[in-house]
């Protein structure tokens, strides 16, 4: 059929162009600040190595996932988040995430190194149950990188999270 | 006075060399000798004198009593020697500050280094302790060192004074030091040491250490650096005298560094680094600089600490699910799992005989810190004072434990005795984290926010006295062995 003709021309292209442009080295994106809207999503492509550009906007799309202070168990806010997330995901099956666990400046900082990797797991763990086919992995960082460096419950509120971080 | 003019250890006391107990002794270090050319006797027939609640006579144990009768006779023929020595006894807890002087060092050349700035390297020393009372002295070059006017001292008031002398010769300097007992007037302890002079606060420390044994029984820990984690832009391991001086930085390894622990043998410094971009346990060289990984097991490698011995680390690991305590051989193979449940448990600590360890778990639901046997066994609870309690040290006396606690928002070294019993706590300005204990359980470093970044900072075991050291910012201190 030609319809078919048409998609596997397109595909093959596709693929020549994301090796010309990107697909050979494969660098992880810088992660635009927080807040900042991606362009949207594009088709995605579900094999094969995504387009640098289509890597940012994956990355650009992710919601952050916040905790409660002290806490690694998701909130029903934080469940929400990565169910979006997830739906992005599920579309870039091709993509590894590094999943960072992060703490606010109001623990000791080896127990909050532990914590870290308690928030990094529990979305780990999450994003399995919702059938994510990504190579998932964790790091802690516990509350060495704040997102915001105040020390105000704005600042501790948002650094309590797990960043997704998208690579090739 | 010249050095030349003495022809040996007996001609610079007056007393006599067959005294027993007399020990010459050379330093095993390169960068500087040490000798004693005087050891004070025992207090095989010491009388059970009482001077006031710090000044107390040591009480005879059962053994020494055996050897007094064996000694007795030589204790009568050096009559001097037969009264009780200087001492400050640790277990009395209503003990006074002693007061001693030290009065500048006398230089027997010119030029050159201050003989003020060697004596105030041991005035902070012995004020840091928190055993000392440093009386202000005027310097006095007419009297020499091996005869002190002991009038003068005791009008002053003084228990215990220190007597010094040091000659430059080149790159060399060669310093003799005396400890004086002053009520007794008479010798307490002496050294003369040899080194560089750029080693010369080392060599001033090293005679402190001595200063502490002869008078606590228990030598002091001066010669120690502290390594931490640098928080300016480069985060990287330094270390410094534990005075704050020399401070040098270790490591450039140009990403997040931390919880470092030194070695008991000195040569190497473990610590969590992210230079693969994930926390792995490494283990740096102290001499040569080099680097290398210990454990790099998916998840965490936090917290290392090396065994008493040195012959294992306990470390938290995450390989194997949630955050556990696991003893792992300096190389890195996994001896055992030690701590199981389903809390995160971490910062592991070592009883001085190696035989506990005392952890951080919030099994109970928030941190809470726990011992368990080396050997396994039920872990048991020993905080139970506030709702967040973490980074435990064990003390090198091993009756107890130093840690942080949560008060009021904000984080304060505090200490508990290992059996749950006398909670105190020590800081009480900014917040304030990972206590470490010094060697000889006289001091604790700790970081400090209270003069806005966060810095290290060393305290007497009192908290009496609270000094910040670092110069830079960082945290997470650690003691290395005596240099």
């Amino acid at each position: 059929m030609p319809l078919r003709y048409l998609t596997q021309g397109l595909i093959i292209a596709l693929a020549v162009a994301a090796v010309v442009l990107g697909g050979c080295t494969r660098k992880q994106v810088k992660l635009p600040g927080p807040g900042v809207p991606g362009p949207g999503l594009n088709a995605p492509r579900t094999s094969g190595p995504l387009l640098e550009q289509e890597l940012q906007t994956v990355q650009a799309n992710l919601k952050p996932v916040n905790f409660d202070y002290d806490r690694f168990t998701l909130t029903p806010e934080a469940q929400a988040a990565l169910q979006y997330n997830a739906e992005i995901l599920k579309r870039a099956p091709q993509v590894a995430v590094l999943i960072e666990g992060h703490c606010d400046e109001r623990g000791t900082d080896e127990y909050n190194l532990a914590l870290g990797e308690r928030r990094a797991r529990a979305v780990a763990d999450y994003l399995t149950s919702l059938g994510v086919p990504n190579r998932l992995s964790t790091v802690s960082y516990g509350s060495e990188l704040p997102l915001d460096p105040g020390h105000n419950e704005a600042a501790w509120a948002q650094n309590r999270r797990a960043q997704l971080r998208v690579s090739q | 006075m010249s050095f030349a003019a003495h022809s040996g250890p007996s001609d610079w006391t007056g007393l006599p060399q067959t005294a027993p107990g007399f020990r010459p002794s050379t330093h095993k270090s390169a960068s500087s000798v040490e000798k004693d050319y005087f050891q004070p006797r025992r207090d095989h027939c010491g009388h059970r004198a009482t001077r006031g609640a710090w000044w107390s006579r040591r009480s005879k144990r059962p053994f020494t009593l055996l050897l007094s009768c064996v000694l007795l006779a030589l204790c009568v023929s050096v009559p001097e020697s037969a009264l009780g020595k200087l001492i400050i006894d640790l277990r009395n807890p209503n003990r006074g500050k002693m007061p001693i002087a030290i009065p500048d060092f006398v230089s027997g050349s010119s030029g050159g280094i201050s003989g003020n700035a060697l004596a105030d390297v041991l005035r902070n020393d012995l004020y840091l302790s928190g055993l000392f009372h440093v009386v202000q002295a005027p310097s006095d070059n007419s009297t020499p060192i091996d005869r002190p006017d002991f009038d003068r001292w005791a009008q002053a008031g003084v228990h215990a004074v220190v007597l010094a002398h040091f000659e430059t010769r080149g790159d060399q300097l060669v310093l003799e030091a005396r400890l004086y007992d002053v009520p007794m007037r008479r010798l307490e302890m002496g050294k003369r040491l040899t080194g560089r002079v750029v080693d010369h606060r080392l060599m001033i420390h090293r005679f402190g250490e001595r200063v502490m044994e002869a008078i606590t029984g228990v030598q002091g820990c001066f010669s120690c650096k502290i390594a931490f984690a640098g928080q300016t832009e480069s985060r990287e391991i330094f270390a410094m005298d534990y005075d704050g001086k020399n401070l040098g930085q270790l490591t450039r390894a140009r990403t997040i560094v931390l919880s470092p622990d030194w070695s008991p043998d000195g040569r190497s410094i473990i610590f969590t680094g992210y230079g693969n971009g994930r926390p792995d346990l490494w283990s740096l060289d102290v001499a040569t600089g080099r680097l290398q990984v210990v454990s790099s097991r998916p998840g965490l490698n936090a917290s290392g600490r090396y065994s008493p011995r040195g012959d294992a680390i306990a470390v938290s690991l995450t390989f194997n699910g949630i955050p556990k305590i696991f003893l792992i051989t300096p190389h890195g193979d996994i001896i055992k799992r030690l701590t199981d449940g389903r809390g995160n448990d971490i910062s592991p600590t070592w009883s001085p005989d190696g035989a506990s360890i005392a952890y951080v778990s919030d099994q109970a639901g928030s941190p809470q810190i726990y011992a368990i046997g080396v050997q396994g066994g039920e872990a048991t609870r020993l905080t139970l004072d506030t709702n967040y309690n973490t980074d435990p040290d064990w003390s090198p006396q091993g009756d107890t434990l130093a840690f942080t606690a949560r008060m009021n928002g904000r984080f304060q070294i505090c200490t508990i005795r290992t059996d749950g019993t006398d909670f105190r706590v020590l800081t009480t300005q900014g917040s304030n984290q990972e206590p470490a204990w010094s060697p000889d359980g006289r001091m604790i470093a700790f970081s400090s926010t209270r003069r806005g970044r966060r810095e290290i900072f060393v305290m007497d075991a009192s908290g009496e006295i609270q000094v910040p050291v670092s110069g830079i910012a960082g945290k997470a201190p650690a003691w290395s062995p005596r240099n």
